[in-house]
């Protein structure tokens, strides 16, 4: 069967804003599963507020270290409310992970959180915030844990990345 | 994902909107230089940020770029005759200089010094390199003249395009921040195009689909690094610099010319890219030269005697299942310029961006919007001068890199970003 559109010219019908009305409203299904972890103390202030805005099922964590069980691929987490909880649990279910920077103290924690995504494949994204000579070396931490880097001076770049990506 | 009402502000630039506002800080271009060839030439429509007008060049060769409408009745100096001194309503014969005021009302009496009152709005219009720039804005606070290299190298190492691209401006200005697309939608591009192949770099970027990417702020606008697999212990970097608003520069490829564009809207469902193309060192050559007048590249074909893409909506931009099916174009679409221009008029005349999913890979995209939306907001409320309004901030280049895995590009990289006269482009 020959493979004709229905007119000669039905980009020009098709792309016109009226035509733009009959897109179907409803919205994609595109549930996104996204845990934000902050991985030092400048990173973790400035995620604080960002809880009691609304997300679309984030979850927002604090690095705190090893486990302490000996599981070296593994890491503990801290919840606003301050329960602990292992970075595999909150991995189970995810599929983008968020790391914030404010330095380099976080090396450790951005190689097993980058880690243990690329095992499960799961995307990962940092952003770091600082004045340009003040990040170089979160900058070379996280550069190969994740995906996507974004380097601001406004902090207000993380819930707004969060938000486009409809976490 | 974005708030309607937040696409409603990046997407309006009519005047008295916060993006108008914002555009109109800027020297933007207006015309090519070819527009208006010589002194006397027939005048030409002219229609930027909504506002319609008339561009002509006198009998002394002085560039105008005034309200197309007569102060009389309201016909369009379209029809004027340019003649010496002015340009002449075809209605009445109201004559306008180039400032727009208005020199003879020939219905008036010999003495009158009626027209000396009437003035139309205009706007300067100046010439660098092959463009005609305009500055829309207060005259209180006009910038300094652009200095971005591509119009100030000799003009035998320089081209420039444009064309009329059917929706709104941030759609198309997103594809040239958008580096992700590349090894996809032009991926036959890089194998065949005259002014693409043969690039090592083009190895890379077909070799490892799954690029990584850092987005940096710069004092312009930002800095869009893409980084892939290269050698053992080594990537290989594609920067791409946005200077706010609405110009964006493509990462080189082998010694094939630099090329860039602006992105700058006509009215909010039509936008005219303007598209360049410059050797830092050298003039181009005849083959490149022609392969650009040909339409590839990063240019593209007309219908006869206009800047309409002779593919375009009407014709479905000469679709070619078969090319599609053989892997000549991923998308059937012949050439890079209307491989963006049909998918992105495709999404309608403004995109309802409170419907899309974003991936992290967009980052770019999404910081450039919140740059926008702040410049917009600051300029408003604060009276704050947006980023690359400054001349300074013009004079960066893309660059493509190989370096070691543990060199930041913007350590690195930091003189490939950054126009310097007598240098050559880096360049993989």
């Amino acid at each position: 069967m020959a493979n004709r559109p229905t007119l000669l010219n039905s980009c020009a019908s098709a792309a016109t804003a009226a035509e733009a009305r009959y897109r179907i409203d409803a919205a994609p299904q595109t549930a996104r599963a996204t845990r934000v972890v902050a991985l030092d103390a400048g990173a973790a202030e400035i995620v604080r507020p960002l809880p009691e805005q609304p997300w679309l099922g984030a979850h927002f964590l604090r690095y705190q270290g090893d486990p302490g069980d000996g599981d070296l691929a593994d890491v503990m987490l801290t919840t606003p409310d301050g329960q602990r909880v292992l970075l595999s649990g909150e991995l189970a279910d995810a599929d983008f992970v968020m790391m914030i920077a404010t330095t380099g103290d976080g090396a450790a924690a951005a190689a097993a959180i980058g880690n243990a995504c690329t095992l499960r494949g799961i995307m990962t994204a940092g952003v770091i915030l600082g004045s340009d000579d003040a990040v170089g070396d979160a900058v070379t931490a996280l550069r190969p844990h994740a995906r996507v880097l974004l380097v601001s001076k406004d902090q207000r770049d993380v819930s707004g990345v969060l938000t486009a990506l409809g976490a | 994902m974005l708030k309607q009402e937040i696409n409603e502000l990046l997407t309006r630039t009519g005047p008295g909107t916060p993006m108008g506002d914002l555009f109109r800080q800027y020297w933007l271009p207006a015309l090519l230089a070819e527009e208006l060839p010589e002194p006397g030439s027939p005048p030409v429509r002219v229609k930027l940020l909504s506002e319609r007008m008339i561009a002509f060049r006198d009998s002394d060769g002085r560039y105008g770029l005034i309200d197309e409408f007569c102060a009389h009745r309201g016909v369009s100096l379209w029809f004027g005759n340019n003649e010496i001194g002015g340009l002449r309503c075809a209605y009445h014969g109201w004559k306008y200089d180039v400032t727009g005021q208005c020199v003879e009302v020939p219905s008036e009496p010999e003495n009158s010094n009626f027209c000396s009152k009437v003035k139309l709005t205009s706007y300067p219009l100046v010439k660098i390199g092959d463009i005609l720039w305009t500055y829309m804005g207060d005259p209180a606070t006009q910038p300094p003249l652009p200095e971005y290299e591509f119009v100030h190298v000799p003009p035998e190492q320089t081209y420039t395009s444009k064309r009329w691209q059917e929706c709104n401006w941030l759609q198309a200005l997103e594809g040239g921040i958008d580096s992700s697309h590349v090894s996809w939608l032009h991926s036959a591009g890089l194998r065949n195009d005259p002014l693409f192949k043969g690039s090592k770099g083009n190895e890379y970027n077909m070799n490892d689909m799954k690029p990584f990417f850092e987005v940096v702020d710069s004092d312009g606008g930002l800095y869009v690094g893409v980084r892939r697999n290269a050698e053992e212990g080594h990537y290989y970097w594609r920067i791409t610099p946005w200077v706010m608003p609405a110009f964006t520069m493509v990462p080189p490829r082998a010694d094939h010319p630099v090329h860039g564009h602006f992105w700058i809207p006509i009215d909010d469902e039509n936008c005219w890219v303007f598209t360049f193309d410059y050797q830092p060192v050298r003039a181009l050559t005849e083959a490149e030269l022609a392969a650009m007048k040909a339409g590839h590249g990063v240019h593209n074909e007309y219908v006869p005697g206009t800047y309409r893409p002779l593919q375009n909506k009407d014709n479905d931009y000469l679709m070619d299942r078969e090319a599609q099916q053989r892997g000549d174009t991923f998308s059937g679409i012949k050439g890079i310029a209307m491989q963006d221009a049909s998918l992105q008029e495709s999404m309608g005349p403004i995109v309802d961006r409170s419907k899309e999913r974003l991936v992290s890979a967009d980052s770019g995209i999404i910081k450039a919007r919140r740059k926008l939306v702040q410049a917009a907001l600051d300029l408003r409320e604060k009276g704050v001068t947006p980023p690359g309004v400054d001349p300074a901030h013009h004079r960066v280049r893309s660059a493509a890199i190989v370096l070691p895995k543990d060199q930041s590009f913007l350590d690195v990289a930091s003189d490939a970003l950054t126009a310097r006269p007598g240098v050559r482009q880096a360049t993989v």
